[in-house]
């Protein structure tokens, strides 16, 4: 087991450096800078060649490189341009609020679509089954901007049962937190539930299928109990590669969604950087969050690990 | 006698001098807080990046920061420069130096008395770290007598000096001297303003309470622009960023949101039927303008501009671009405005598509590309651009918009003449006209003009106009050079203003003494 | 982590759909015959067909089935609800029919899609084949590829977009270049089994050179879970074709795709919810059409994993 966490981290860090790099390349290929988004809207153009000079933007590109890793070596990924706070200290304020999101909507995903997943197994071609599949099938299909408006519009505006945005921080008022981040969550959920259901279901099928489930039965033993102790085991083995997939999903799919909500999570800050040209901000968050999308699966190969037999025995 | 050296605005700025020396009328009343207390959340459309707002000079930020910090000198309803954190100041009868006295007992959010030491440190830092530092270049120096004067020696004499200083474009904000090395957008968030900051959540909100040492300015009775005495009754204000058009019109409807800015014109209609809401216009948010590039073909070519000024139709454009949330403005100020002028008005919205094309075929035009440089970030200018890419086509023109995002359009227009790759720049002047004509000219001038002149082929006539605008030292003069430049520019047909929009703010019923100003103001409004 | 499973099951940073990392990397091929025969009987897949085939018919026949200019602004029919003044679907804040704009969008959202499918069909199946049968290049290739996919997707696209510009053809670039180390891993996963099958040892044993190799043995072969990820991939590269239009960096405007329909239509999301909900059931329709054409494939190409209907 630590050897599948030594190999995976050491197998990531040259993904991390690729990843920094065609961040940093990505970033000054970009048309436009920061001058624009610190001078605002009517700057004149004298103003905004002050602002650039100011800001060391005339740098040769390999110096700015250069500068840049030397920091990083250093453990300093720099100061937000346009905020003029440290990226680290940015990052550890806005990548929580967006991992607090995604574990809500993991919540769901896991509740909703893992149990309508196992129904639809065990009640395989019934209305039950074809009801759920479409409405998995409904889930991934639906953009998540839409969705996201769409409730907005129901839930905000004609029903008044939740606020419109704004967020409330979990650690101040949990059921504030709650109320602004259900419609959120729901809208990253939705689709990772489509998701979620139609592979826990078509798993649960498999295994379901397989000899000594069929002894399990043949020996006398409730279905109930064949279904928990051996069925769901079993599924839950590519049930849980799936999670580190959600994670990802919900933080990619937090780029829209935190907009659309006005969540000041990572997904927001980092298009709101791409936008405003904030380079260290960019190279530095992604850099961050790309590390803790790379631990997470670390941590899930683990816990495949833990969980398939076959992998132990590999591994051992 | 002492000067007040103030720009066009004749007749106001005499108003101003009185209000700067004192014109707290017996009769009046001093304003006094309906209600004290009561937590007030507005909803801002945009992000705020940054507090400091010595090196930011984005609508954004002022949002919050002018409730904030405080400067020497503001403007007051009108426009007109007044004092804020000076007392009074005097002009020299030569026009080189400027005494200012501070007004007594004003106390920063960290409980410390302000004195000149503070007020030299400030302009010290906004020398140093900010874009309108240019506003200084012809000062001498700057010293510090005694702990209550601030005195300014000018290089040449400039009579448009207080006009600069009492700028809201970029203000030079009163810091505590201890924060005048903080680097640019860093700015420790320390005035002497009514409101001071509680906490700040970029890309989530802003909370603000209210300053319980802050010393009114008691020359005035009641808050006026950005001066004028001033009260917090608010325990805290917070501004919420709601990015999202709907979601903020929704808050307004649910009282989540006691206040906020730019609600969709399609929406106000059934807002004004609520009447737990009032709807406040903010007119003349800006001027809508197309600017073009005389660098680049056939822009290039005068005649060629000329035909595609006769040919707009400014109220479709307008229409279109603003959901109808528009009037018809000729030129750069807007009519309230004492420096306000229709010359030109001959070549505004002349829709005479025959015109322009006897105007195109003079022109030589043979079919080149037309590039209209928009963006999606601000929908008003795409929509602008869209009309007017139509318009242009009906006659014949081969229009094509480039669309790009805002820092891109931005990093194009200004790219030194000449400026590659567009022909039609959508932008709005907003704050310049607000400050008056002095600084919309500006646009106009400096080593990178907007109308991008090839190089060495800069407008002489607006030159020598600009000159007069800033040197002459009768106000009427300065005017009369200002009408001059607005005539050259239409005839010359450098820049397409469209018109001016409105933005529509609104609030709830309950909130009392709100009145939508270019930047909403939190001090003397209060819950009923 | 060396054997086929593993490959196949390997949890990534990944917006592709999870079914591709399920794929069973060989298997035999079925005649193609026997393939449509069985598609025909999977109701799914036929469902999906049809909801395909009328968004792909009003696509094509897009000029004949509308008579109104999708860009031309009309500004005396602006805010029409669906159904006033004989605009089936309404108009928008120009005064342009809805109806035009949406066949007009399904053009180039099918259009956009089946570009970047092509794109992710040659330079995935490139790009995973050289790091399959060439060793040498696995790991650097390999390297690059987790790196791309370890970016969240959307936000790749916005920086490439970014920097390319927005425009139909540069929408297609990002999309691509976001999808292609997706889709290059499935065809990787496929060749590494293949290489080591005993017919393709016997192959080589024989003296054949590597081209012949690829092409006669391994790639017809690896073709099903190719297939199957492309079918997905067609879904997927509406939906963010859509997303960034939305955001302001897909197809210039007016243009009308999806996404620009949705993203003019976001400022009146109150007063006039048909400019954002009609495009959006359009995309809706389009995608779980795609989806459930994927899932038909997947269930006929690939035996293992098929479930009985």
């Amino acid at each position: 087991m630590w050897g599948v966490a030594l190999r995976s981290i050491l197998g990531s860090l040259p993904v991390l450096l690729i990843v920094s790099l065609i961040t940093f390349g990505l970033m000054r290929l970009i048309p436009g800078d920061p001058a624009a988004a610190i001078a605002g809207m009517s700057a004149t153009a004298d103003q905004l060649a002050l602002i650039r000079k100011d800001l060391g933007l005339d740098e040769p590109f390999v110096v700015q490189l250069v500068k840049w890793y030397g920091g990083l070596l250093q453990g300093n990924l720099g100061r937000s341009i346009l905020m003029g706070q440290d990226v680290l200290q940015v990052t550890l304020i806005r990548l929580p609020v967006t991992i607090a999101l995604a574990m809500y909507a993991l919540v769901l995903t896991l509740l909703l679509g893992m149990v309508s997943g196992i129904v639809a197994a065990l009640r395989q071609n019934t209305l039950v089954d074809q009801l759920a599949m479409v409405f998995s099938m409904i889930g991934i299909s639906v953009p998540n901007f839409f969705l996201g408006l769409l409730m907005i519009l129901l839930f905000a505006v004609h029903l008044g049962w939740l606020p419109t945005g704004g967020y409330i921080p979990l650690w101040q008022d949990p059921i504030g937190w709650l109320r602004t981040s259900t419609m959120p969550a729901l809208s990253l959920a939705l689709l990772q539930m489509g998701l979620l259901a139609r592979i826990t279901r078509s798993t649960m099928l498999e295994v379901l299928r397989q000899d000594y489930i069929r002894t399990a039965r043949a020996k006398g033993l409730p279905r109930r109990v064949v279904v928990v102790k051996h069925a769901l085991t079993n599924a839950l083995i590519p049930i849980t590669t799936v999670v580190g997939i959600i994670i990802s999903l919900s933080i990619s799919g937090a780029v829209v969604t935190e907009s659309l909500f006005s969540i000041p999570g990572m997904g927001q800050l980092l298009t709101q950087a791409v936008l405003n040209r904030d380079y260290p901000m960019v190279q530095g968050g992604l850099l961050l969050t790309t590390t803790f999308l790379v631990l997470v699966n670390i941590l899930v190969d683990i816990a495949y690990a833990i969980l398939d037999p076959r992998v132990r025995y590999e591994r051992s | 006698m002492a000067r007040t050296g103030w720009g066009p605005l004749g007749f106001a700025a005499a108003m101003a001098f009185i209000g700067a020396l004192g014109s707290t009328s017996a009769l009046a009343q001093t304003y006094k807080c309906p209600k004290v207390g009561g937590d007030f959340v507005f909803g801002q459309e945009a992000n705020v990046n940054s507090l400091d707002q010595m090196t930011s000079t984005t609508i954004s930020t002022r949002n919050v920061a002018m409730n904030i910090f405080e400067a020497l000198m503001a403007r007051d309803e009108s426009n007109n420069p007044i004092t804020d954190l000076a007392e009074s100041y005097t002009e020299s009868p030569d026009g080189l130096i400027y005494t200012f006295k501070l007004r007594q007992g004003v106390k920063f959010h960290n409980g410390k008395a302000m004195t000149s030491a503070d007020v030299v440190a400030s302009w010290d830092r906004y020398k140093r770290v900010a874009a309108e530092r240019q506003i200084l270049d012809n000062v001498e120096k700057w010293e510090a007598p005694d702990a209550s004067t601030f005195v300014v020696t000018m290089k040449k004499r400039q009579p448009t000096f207080v006009e600069f200083i009492s700028s809201f474009s970029q203000p030079i904000v009163i810091i505590p001297a201890e924060l005048k090395d903080d680097a640019p957008q860093q700015l420790r968030t320390i005035g002497t303003g009514p409101f001071q900051l509680v906490e700040f959540l970029p890309g989530s909100h802003v909370r603000l309470k209210r300053y319980d040492g802050y010393t009114p300015n008691t020359k005035f009775t009641e808050r006026t622009g950005f001066g004028g005495y001033k009260q917090a009754c608010f325990n805290t204000v917070t501004f919420r960023i709601v990015t999202e058009p709907g979601a903020r019109v929704a808050g307004l409807r649910t009282g989540e949101l006691h206040g906020v800015e730019d609600i969709p014109f399609t929406s106000v209609a059934d807002l004004k039927k609520d009447n737990r809401i009032t709807i406040l216009p903010l007119e003349n948010w800006w001027v809508h303008i197309a600017s073009a590039n005389a660098s680049q073909v056939p822009t290039d070519n005068a005649k060629f501009r000329q035909a595609v000024m006769a040919l707009l139709d400014n109220e479709e454009i307008m229409e279109a671009s603003t959901d109808g949330n528009y009037k018809l403005n000729v030129g750069f100020q807007y009519p309230h405005q004492a420096s306000y002028t229709d010359a030109g008005k001959e070549f505004y919205n002349q829709k005479s598509p025959a015109k322009a094309k006897a105007l195109l075929a003079e022109s030589g035009y043979k079919g080149e590309p037309v590039f209209l440089l928009t963006n999606k970030d601000y929908p008003s200018m795409y929509n602008a651009s869209l009309v007017m890419s139509q318009q242009m086509q009906s006659i014949g023109i081969k229009a094509e918009l480039k669309v790009v995002d805002w820092p891109t359009a931005v990093q194009m227009a200004a790219a030194p003449s000449p400026s590659p790759g567009w022909n039609f720049f959508f932008t709005g002047y907003g704050t310049q006209p607000a400050l008056g004509a002095l600084a919309t000219m500006n646009f106009f001038m400096g080593t990178n003009p907007n109308y991008k002149p090839k190089p060495g082929q800069e407008d002489t006539v607006l030159a020598a106009e600009w000159e007069n605008m800033n040197l002459k030292v009768d106000p009427k003069e300065r005017q009369a050079a200002f009408v001059a430049m607005q005539k050259r520019i239409f005839e010359q047909a450098y820049v397409f203003p469209f018109g001016s929009l409105t933005k529509v703010q609104g609030v709830r019923a309950n909130v009392v003494g709100y009145k939508p100003f270019r930047i909403p103001r939190f001090s003397n409004v209060s819950f009923q | 982590m060396n054997g086929p499973e593993l490959v196949a099951v390997r949890p990534a940073a990944d917006d592709a759909p999870l079914e591709e990392e399920f794929e069973v990397a060989a298997k035999r091929q079925a005649p193609w015959r026997m393939t449509v025969r069985r598609l025909f009987r999977h109701r799914l897949f036929l469902m999906g067909l049809c909801l395909c085939s009328i968004i792909l018919l009003a696509g094509v026949f897009a000029q004949l089935i509308t008579t109104a200019d999708p860009v031309r602004l009309a500004m005396r029919w602006r805010f029409r609800a669906p159904g006033v003044d004989g605009f089936v679907f309404g108009t928008d804040n120009f005064g342009r029919s809805l109806w035009a704009r949406v066949v007009f969008g399904a053009q180039l959202s099918l259009y956009i899609g089946f570009s970047v499918v092509l794109l992710n069909a040659v330079f995935g199946t490139l790009i995973g084949a050289a790091a399959g049968y060439f060793r040498k290049l696995d790991n650097a290739l390999m390297r690059v590829n987790d790196a791309m996919m370890a970016f969240p997707a959307i936000l790749l696209a916005i920086a490439i977009t970014a920097v390319l510009g927005a425009s139909t053809f540069n929408a297609i670039l990002a999309l691509s270049i976001v999808y292609i180390p997706r889709t290059a891993r499935i065809v990787r996963a496929s060749v590494i089994v293949l290489r080591e099958m005993e017919y393709v040892q016997a192959a080589v044993a024989a003296g054949a050179g590597h081209w012949r190799i690829l092409r006669r043995h391994i790639l017809p072969n690896a073709m099903a879970p190719l297939i199957v990820q492309l079918s997905f991939l067609f879904a997927y590269a509406v939906l963010s074709e859509a997303t960034l239009s939305f955001l302001g960096l897909g197809a210039v405007p007016p243009t009308p795709t999806w996404g620009n329909i949705m993203a003019e239509g976001r400022q009146y999301l109150v007063e006039a919810p048909w400019i954002i909900t009609i495009p959006g059931i359009a995309l809706m329709i389009t995608v779980m059409g795609l989806n459930l054409l994927g899932d038909g494939l997947r269930d006929v190409l690939d035996p293992r994993l098929r479930i009985q209907q």
